[in-house]
């Protein structure tokens, strides 16, 4: 697992990118309103907070200061109603942006979804699903927190940083100077912890995607695992890995452990600037005392934002990269573009033609070629021929799952990338050879998400697959508990589960992609009579390597390395005494021997 | 840093005295050295204790993951892979939260308030007081909302995790849902769950957006209690102007931890409902664990004896009374109809479930008290489903040992063959298969699976229909190659075909959970039960078809 990269992403270091930033605010834009509320509530409630530290002022120099007790009630009373009201604004403040962040949090994971179920499937062939998962769940996470507590309050703490300097400014601007003389030591001490931080952040992010990776595939797995013993070696790996990522997140410890603390001091320098020379002032009688106390109060809260900001680095360095990688998702057309509105076949007859058709997965590695064959409406095909032939890879074609690189493949007279994936696939009905069950219950399995199919329809599709008295016997019967990718089911039964799905879709067109390969032979032929039935007049493509079950069919095609090398019904493929006639012989030799001895 | 104010008020009462600036100079002076000292404090306080919280991630992360690895089947059977994940990632995560930046903020809060309010004590005893009020409101206030914090943070995670599996099975199962056009009602569930999630959140938020306003109103209520009462103080000249500017300045020390306080408690809140998380999967005991007396033998001869044994799973009964006798180095068929107990029969001799009721004997020695890795590593298992990892063909076939060179794994690769399809492929036995070798065709990931278990040289051989997506010509071929491999070991198969069983010493055909038929070939079809039936159907059919 070491030597590939497949679980690698490229992980982006820049902190701060206008372009993802003005893509990103375009998803408050629905929420401007209540934005513009919240800005409003912020800058009021700042400040209100400022005006605390004046009110002091006034109270030690306009009242304590002559001894007016009357006064200092009033300026109490005046204060605890300014604190009051920035209660009020700055919870409400705090609740609308929390609430933007949720609501743009649902759409963007929406669009996300939404984009995923457009992408064409190669793009999944190549993303691991874990990574793809990050992107729906944690990463939106990561942006709500941008969202929620940071852009807003990065906007407030700018805000109160500005208050500040105008109201240092406006109390004496000599002091205040004096004080900002600190400044550029700040700007400097930032600067080399803001570099540091970002190299380290990429080495964390590549191994927290690693180790996640790992933790994920190898859950999916244990299987295998525990039968191999193989135990102590995964978690050897397990820890290497582990230890890889502690080592770069220890490294980030010592650059903030060293920021912080300078912050302090050089806060603490430009207090001791400001109490020397401010102290030099107020001997010359340039400067209250009052005025004096409420200048270092307000120097005081300089920091905080600063503080506040650096801590807020973070949160837009993970947010811009998640972002990044959000927006490269989304970015991603579709390979297979989607038609809208395009031809519907007059009448669905079930005629299926592929016109020298050549494919490959990747560049020009083709896995079928030059292939050519029809069937007509109600035909009976089959397919055999080796594993790796080509066979899973020309029904995923007939899906469009994925385009084929030359030649036509058409539908009922229409070529099938002219359709609509909905109109073509309604038409169509997979049993597909690697079989999926999801979570959830026996109907849900079988009806997906669709509502049509009622319950009888459930039941009679399990009876054509011999699984309706296992699922009626079960407590909850229809709705008895499916595991993830039906765990607690042997092999044969999700087949049969599987096969049922596409029964009661009830489909024009029916593809077995080896649906019965786990399910045994009685059951199989029960199954095989009920489709006599069903598919009386029905097309249908047939993929087996058990060739009892496709001797009856109307034309058998034999694929070999992708190619089609013969093509007849079962009489003729063997006066051929070719590849077909050669796998007979093979399949019933044995027996054959002994039924005639 | 929380000397500054009381060095302010000596200069502030220096100040009023109209002392010479030097001394103000000094006091400035001090001011920066004690900052220097403190910073170098805090500096090391970081450094120990989130190095150590990171360190504790690591522990906890592998101690995590080493749990994992010993957990039985029946777990997994019955846990969402995005349960499991979301406790290896974002609840491991909020624990170094809590132990991390948690414990260096609740310290510094306490040592920052623990020294402003002795200061504040000994500048004036009765400010302090006064100004100490709405610390029990406070208390009880923190309390109740960390509470429903607490509670709602439970909520949230564990649907998170629900959020989490329904993507990764709609993108794992993204060719279903093609087929079958279900994305729009894909989307809808979805949007479901979405707007679930985030209703979730929104109780959160109603609460905790209230945290710190309510922190800082509590604050601000201080600064005026001492504006006013320090102030009527200061009138009456029971205290100077500098030290009611010392106990502002302390104030506004305070006010930090306190909201300091509030990050704390939510950050405790949350890593301890994640450490609740955690540890329900720690405190899972392994069904399964190597016992006490565990027999280690290097050697494993290969004889396999069932007495009498039941299994049920969660209580439902799968087999049923299996008498069963292998000796070392039979070859064993076992067939039978779907769901009959096939593969809970040879799961059970791998030893992936506890027994139920009976017996399983190795080597005359009771399954149980077998030391659970020599077991399993003279045991070589090809699974019904093959799994395999997202890695290079060859890394997943030597996967079962630990180092093969490249002459070994091409003969298993040989034996499965598997290796023309693999010198197929551009980068031969270097490429890289997809999640689960999706890039595979089905018969060849079973092959690879085969090769596998191969290289590991087994005593044992299962192969739970490992060619059931294999064609006939490459099955053929495999079962040439397997009859050398097989007669070296003790074989167990398991297939659908009468043709892959019928030359085995011994067959077995299930029904229901229990054997209903065994013997060889020839015994079986003069019993002329299900077996000759099943063998007829085979091959009679094909014999009509053919005239
Ligand atoms: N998603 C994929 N990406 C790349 N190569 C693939 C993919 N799926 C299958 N292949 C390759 O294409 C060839 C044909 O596979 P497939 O159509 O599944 O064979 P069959 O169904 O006949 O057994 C195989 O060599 C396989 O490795
Ligand atoms: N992990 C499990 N939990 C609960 N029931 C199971 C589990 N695995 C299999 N079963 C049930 O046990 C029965 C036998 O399954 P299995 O041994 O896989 O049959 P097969 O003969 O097809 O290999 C089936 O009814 C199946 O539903
Ligand atoms: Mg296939
Ligand atoms: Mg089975």
């Amino acid at each position: 697992m070491a030597d590939n990269n497949y679980h690698e992403e490229e992980v982006i270091g820049k902190a701060y990118d206008a372009r993802l930033m003005r893509r990103l605010l375009t998803y408050a834009r629905p929420y401007r309103i209540p934005l513009a509320i919240a800005i409003i509530l912020l800058i009021a409630g700042s400040g209100l907070q400022l005006l605390l530290p004046v009110m002091v002022q006034i109270g030690i120099d306009d009242y304590i200061a002559v001894k007016n007790m009357n006064g200092l009630g009033t300026i109490a009373l005046w204060s605890a109603m300014i604190l009051f009201g920035s209660f009020i604004f700055s919870y409400l403040q705090m609740y609308i942006t929390m609430y933007i962040g949720q609501k743009v949090q649902y759409d963007l994971r929406m669009q996300i979804f939404g984009h995923l179920q457009k992408l064409h499937l190669g793009f999944f062939d190549k993303n691991p699903v874990g990574r793809l998962v990050t992107r729906v769940t944690n990463d939106v996470n990561v942006l709500d927190e941008l969202f929620s507590s940071g852009l807003v309050s990065v906007f407030g703490d700018i805000i109160t940083l500005i208050g500040i300097i105008i109201a240092l400014l406006y109390y004496n601007w000599r002091l205040a100077l004096f004080t900002f003389a600190v400044v550029p030591l700040l700007i400097i001490a930032t600067t080399i912890f803001r570099g540091k931080v970002r190299a380290i952040y990429r080495d964390v992010r590549t191994r927290i995607a690693r180790l996640n990776a790992f933790t994920q595939e190898h859950v999916t797995g244990m299987n295998v695992i525990q039968l191999f013993t193989r135990e102590k070696a995964v978690l050897n790996k397990f820890n290497s890995i582990n230890a890889d990522l502690r080592q770069a997140n220890l490294k980030s410890v010592y650059y903030y452990a060293v920021f912080f603390p300078a912050v302090e001091i050089i806060s603490s320098i430009s207090l001791a600037i400001l109490l020397y020379y401010g102290g030099f002032q107020v001997g010359a009688g340039v400067l209250t005392f009052g005025e004096l106390v409420a200048f270092i109060q307000l120097v005081q809260r300089f920091y905080d934002p600063i503080r506040d900001l650096s801590e807020k680095y973070n949160i837009l360095q993970s947010s811009m990269a998640a972002s990044e990688r959000i927006f490269k998702l989304l970015d991603t057309e579709p390979e297979i573009i989607p038609v809208v509105n395009g031809p519907k076949p007059a009448k669905s007859e079930g005629k299926i033609e592929f016109q020298n058709v050549w494919f490959a997965y990747n560049n020009d590695d083709y896995v079928l070629k030059n292939l050519s064959f029809s069937v007509s409406s109600g035909e009976k095909i089959a397919i055999v021929g080796a594993t790796g032939a080509g066979k899973t890879s020309l029904i995923s074609l007939l899906f469009r799952f994925y385009d084929y690189q030359k030649g036509s493949i058409k539908l009922d007279g229409i070529e099938i990338n002219r359709m609509s994936n909905e109109i073509l696939r309604s038409q169509l009905g997979l049993v597909l050879q690697d079989v999926f069950i999801f979570s959830g219950d026996y109907a849900g399995n079988i009806r997906l998400g669709n509502d049509n199919i009622s319950d009888a329809q459930i039941i009679e599709a399990l009876k054509k697959v011999n699984l309706h008295d296992f699922v009626i016997n079960k407590e909850g019967g229809l709705n008895s508990e499916v595991k993830e990718r039906g765990a607690t089911l042997s092999t044969g039964q999700k087949q049969l589960l599987s096969f049922a799905r596409a029964l009661a879709f009830n489909p024009n067109i029916l593809v077995l992609d080896e649906a019965t390969s786990s399910v045994d032979t009685a059951t199989e032929k029960m199954i095989q009579k009920a489709l006599d039935r069903l598919l009386e007049n029905r097309t249908a493509i047939i993929i087996a390597h058990r060739l009892s079950t496709i001797e009856k069919a109307d034309k058998i095609i034999v694929l070999h390395h992708g190619e089609v090398r013969e093509m007849g019904n079962h009489k003729e493929l063997l006066q051929r005494k070719g590849i077909y006639y050669r796998l007979y012989q093979m399949q019933f030799r044995d027996e054959d021997l002994k039924a005639v001895g | 840093m929380l000397l500054n104010p009381y060095l302010l008020k000596l200069a502030f009462d220096r100040l009023e005295n109209h002392s010479p600036s030097n001394e103000i100079l000094k006091i400035a002076l001090l001011m920066v050295l004690f900052s220097v000292i403190s910073g170098f404090f805090r500096f090391s306080m970081r450094r120990t204790l989130i190095w150590m919280s990171r360190k504790i991630e690591y522990d906890m992360r592998s101690d995590l993951f080493e749990h994992l690895l010993k957990l039985n089947p029946s777990f997994y059977h019955n846990t969402r892979t995005g349960d499991i994940m979301a406790r290896a990632t974002n609840d491991i995560e909020a624990v170094r939260m809590m132990i991390g930046p948690g414990i260096m903020q609740m310290s510094n809060t306490i040592v920052t308030a623990v020294t402003a309010i002795s200061f504040m004590l000994y500048l004036s005893p009765s400010l302090t007081l006064i100004s100490l009020i709405p610390l029990p409101i406070l208390s009880i206030l923190v309390n109740r909302l960390g509470q429903i914090v607490h509670k709602q943070f439970m909520k949230i995670q564990d649907y998170y995790a629900v959020l989490t599996s329904k993507v990764q099975e709609n993108l794992s199962g993204v060719r279903v849902i093609r087929a079958y056009n279900q994305e729009d009602s894909e989307m809808k569930s979805f949007s479901a769950h979405n707007e679930k999630y985030i209703s979730l959140n929104m109780g959160m938020i109603r609460i905790y957006s209230m945290f710190y306003p309510l922190l800082f109103m509590l604050a601000g209520t201080v600064n005026i209690f001492v504006l006013y009462f320090g102030g009527k103080a200061v009138v009456l000249g029971e205290m100077s102007l500098g030290t009611l500017v010392a106990f502002f300045t302390y104030l506004a020390i305070l006010i930090w931890p306190m909201i300091a306080l509030g990050w704390v408690i939510s950050m405790y809140q949350r890593g301890t409902a994640s450490l609740d998380r955690i540890n329900k999967i720690l405190y899972t005991k392994p069904a399964i664990e190597s016992s006490s007396i565990s027999h280690n033998k290097s050697e494993l001869q290969g004889k396999i004896e069932c007495k009498a044994l039941s299994f049920a799973y969660n209580g439902k009964k799968v087999l049923h009374d299996i008498n069963l006798l292998i000796e070392a180095g039979m070859t064993v068929g076992i067939i039978g109809p779907t769901a009959s107990g096939k593969s809970t029969l040879v799961s059970l001799i791998g030893r992936l479930f506890p027994i139920s009721r009976g017996q399983i004997f190795i080597d005359d020695i009771d399954i149980n008290d077998w030391d659970l890795h020599s077991l399993r590593s003279k045991i070589g298992f090809v699974p019904q489903e093959p799994f395999l990892f997202s890695d290079t063909i060859s890394n997943n076939i030597v996967f079962g040992v630990d180092f093969a060179n490249p002459a070994e794994i091409q003969k298993a690769a040989e034996s499965a063959v598997i290796n023309k399809d693999i010198g197929n492929f551009n980068d031969k036995y270097e490429t890289v298969v997809g999640e689960r070798g999706i890039t595979l065709s089905g018969g060849q990931k079973q092959r690879v699976s085969i090769a596998r278990a191969l290289l590991t040289n087994p005593k044992i051989l299962i192969l739970d229909d490992a060619t059931s997506s294999v064609d006939t010509e490459t099955e053929h071929l495999i079962n040439m190659y397997l009859k050398g491999e097989i007669s070296k070991r003790t074989a167990i198969i398991i297939s659908h075909r009468v043709s892959a069983v019928k030359d085995a010493d011994l067959i077995i055909y299930m029904e229901t959970g229990t054997i209903a038929e065994s013997g060889n070939h020839d015994a079986l079809l003069s019993l002329n039960g299900r077996y000759a039936l099943l063998y007829k159907t085979q091959l009679v059919e094909e014999e009509l078809n053919r005239m």
